[in-house]
């Protein structure tokens, strides 16, 4: 029987590849929108739990571009004076308060920007992931730098080099690299905090404050206070990544609500198609009725002709979705602002499920009708209809 | 050959048959009666428009009288479903069409083993052997339009006879093959009735009718005629 309706099938190759290829353009954008969704909000929520910072002080403006350029290691125009720091410090349910000053420095002969960003040891209890490779380590005097494991491949440096910037005019040594991460610490240049400020001309300001709490469910009460200290807001990592994923959520509903309808009308491309096959194989119907074939016989023929069509299609979209899944990635990750490092697309077995499971419910849909008309045939009309 | 012990294979009583065509109702069969002993070969003939197909139609299951009754193979078909009309179909008569009616996506074998998709049953040395007694056994791998005329009927001859019906019913078999041809499914009718099959044929063709034992006229939806020859 599935032999035969695969037969069936190949009857009309252009068109059968046409309704399958409906079906599997619709199940490849859902799938790769639904993967996109799943693997945005993962990634974003690994790399929101390795910062260890639970809350960040930022200077006013959008509070969430703020804390995520910061995240991204991305300057901000705007800084925070450093008495914010001292009264966070000053405040009972704090842990951790680091101070971090960015600054970009764009080089455009290599076409690329340099982010340098000015720490003391206070962050590393809130970089519990940092290692340095080989023997490097911590500052040993104002003028060292810490690299980032990238940054130091471009700049082919090694611990204990020296690395001179043109475009401030210091000559720096370094005392530490870092093992790689995967986060954007891989591309920084860290140097203490003073250095920084004079290198910047920001004496006395800082960029923002990276907290950690003694205890995480805290961290309302707590955002209350800080947000009294004058000249700043507070982001918490919570609200932060909460505002994300709504935005990218209704974004992403907005676009599984188009591929829902590209399903749809892959399912009346599929009930169109069927339709076309029932009558056009009318006497053949009748034939088959003659040769014994009960009504449940030709609905059972053609449903199984239409689920075939559509799992054929959802397979092939499926696949198409896997494949494609990385150039897919390349151009979200340059659609979506500050998108995390992680992987953005992914396509979980539940995920190919699914959407092979709205694709052949279209098939089933799209394929009753058609399949009751066959029942429904009377046998001689079958034999009539078509002999004239 | 039909001795009077026999019961009737086929037996009608006032068959009638009415179409509604728009708001006038045209009788394309009245009142006929007849019955048809196990082993007969009959030939049913008259003028175009007659009621010969609607006859044949009845006689196997395919549509259901307006009046009378109707027993094939001893049952009685007044008041059965669909499915056991399918069923009786299935099982008791075979159907061969003027315009052959074979699927053009399946190969000769799989042709004659369609009806078997419907019956569940294996018979795939069945085929092979009707294939061989129909002569088409070297042809069993081709396609129907690869096929000669009198090659596609005899294929759509094996497939009805693949679930051992014990009625062949054909209506106009040859009447899209060439004289040749013709003869050719003629004479396998034959053979197969010398075997026992009752054979039920509409023709317009005189030397099909004349290789009948049995010829029966109908004109204007009534039996005119029924002679046994
Ligand atoms: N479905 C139908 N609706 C209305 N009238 C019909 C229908 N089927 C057959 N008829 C009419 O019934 C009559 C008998 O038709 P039938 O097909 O049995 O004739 P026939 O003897 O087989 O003719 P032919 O030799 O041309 O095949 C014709 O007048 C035909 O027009
Ligand atoms: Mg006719």
């Amino acid at each position: 029987m599935i032999r035969f309706a695969i037969k069936n099938l190949c009857r009309r190759p252009i068109r059968t590849a046409l309704t399958a290829g409906g079906v599997a353009a619709a199940v490849c954008v859902l799938a790769s929108l639904l993967a996109f969704g799943e693997g945005y909000r993962k990634s974003l929520d690994i790399e929101l739990k390795r910062m260890g910072i639970q809350m960040m002080l930022v200077p006013p403006g959008c509070p969430y571009d703020a804390a995520a350029r910061v995240l991204k290691g991305k300057a901000l125009d705007v800084s925070l004076p450093e008495s914010a720091l001292a009264a966070v410090r000053l405040d009972s349910a704090v842990a951790q308060a680091a101070p971090l000053l960015m600054a970009a420095i764009p080089r455009p002969s290599e076409g690329r920007t340099d982010m340098w960003v000015g720490i003391d040891e206070t962050l590393l209890p809130l970089k519990p992931w940092w290692k340095f490779a080989g023997k490097s380590g911590w500052f040993t005097n104002p003028s060292s730098v810490i690299m980032g494991n990238e940054a130091a491949v471009t700049e082919m440096r090694r611990a204990g080099d020296s690395l001179y910037s043109p475009e401030t005019k210091r000559e720096f040594h370094i005392s530490g690299i870092l093992e790689r991460s995967g986060t954007s610490d891989d591309s920084m240049f860290f140097v203490p905090i003073q250095t920084a400020q004079e290198m910047f001309h920001q004496e006395g300001r800082i960029t923002a404050v990276g907290i950690r709490l003694k205890d995480p469910s805290q961290a309302a009460t707590a955002a209350v206070r800080f947000q009294q200290i004058p000249g700043a807001q507070v982001v918490t990592m919570g609200e932060m990544m909460g505002t994300f994923t709504t935005l990218v959520d209704s974004v992403r509903t907005l676009m599984v609500g188009i591929a829902g309808l590209a399903l749809v009308v892959s399912g009346l491309t599929v009930f169109n198609t069927m339709l076309a096959m029932v009558m056009e194989r009318t006497r053949e119907l009748g034939v088959m009725r003659a040769a014994g074939a009960g009504r449940g016989h030709l609905l059972k023929l053609l449903f199984t002709e239409s689920l075939l069509l559509t799992g054929f299609g959802s397979g092939l979209g499926l696949l198409i979705a896997v494949l494609f899944s990385s150039t897919a990635e390349h151009f979200a990750r340059m659609a979506v602002p500050l998108a995390p490092d992680g992987r953005l697309m992914d396509l979980s077995p539940a995920i190919a499920l699914q959407c092979a499971g709205a694709g052949i419910l279209v098939g089933a849909v799209a394929g009753i009708y058609p399949a009751c008309r066959a029942a429904a045939l009377q046998p001689i009309a079958a034999m009539r209809e078509s002999a004239q | 050959m039909a001795t009077t012990t026999e019961k009737p294979i086929i037996e009608a009583q006032n068959l009638s048959r009415e179409y509604a065509r728009g708001p006038e109702h045209v009788n394309a069969l009245s009142n006929v009666s007849f019955h048809v002993m196990p082993g007969e070969m009959t030939a049913i003939v008259g003028p175009s428009g007659a009621g010969k197909s609607t006859l044949l139609h009845l006689i196997g299951c395919m549509d259901l009288p307006t009046s009378g009754s109707l027993h094939i193979d001893g049952v009685d078909t007044a008041g059965l479903k669909d499915r056991q009309l399918t069923r009786l179909r299935r099982d008791s008569v075979g159907f061969v069409f003027q315009q052959f009616g074979l699927i053009p996506t399946l190969n000769v074998l799989e042709n004659v083993l369609m009806p078997t998709l419907f019956s569940g049953r294996q018979e795939a040395a069945r085929a092979l052997q009707l294939l061989e007694q129909v002569g088409l056994a070297h042809r069993a791998k081709h396609r129907p339009h690869e096929l000669s005329g009198g090659e596609m009927q005899r294929t759509a001859i094996a497939r009805a006879l693949i679930n051992s019906p014990r009625i062949l019913l054909a209506d106009e078999p040859t009447g899209n093959l060439d004289s040749a041809s013709g003869a050719e499914v003629l004479q396998l009718f034959k053979s197969l009735n010398s075997k026992g099959l009752t054979v039920v044929l509409v023709t317009h063709n005189e030397s099909a009718a004349a290789t009948a034992s049995r010829r029966m006229t109908i004109a204007d939806g009534q039996l005119v005629a029924d002679i046994r020859q």
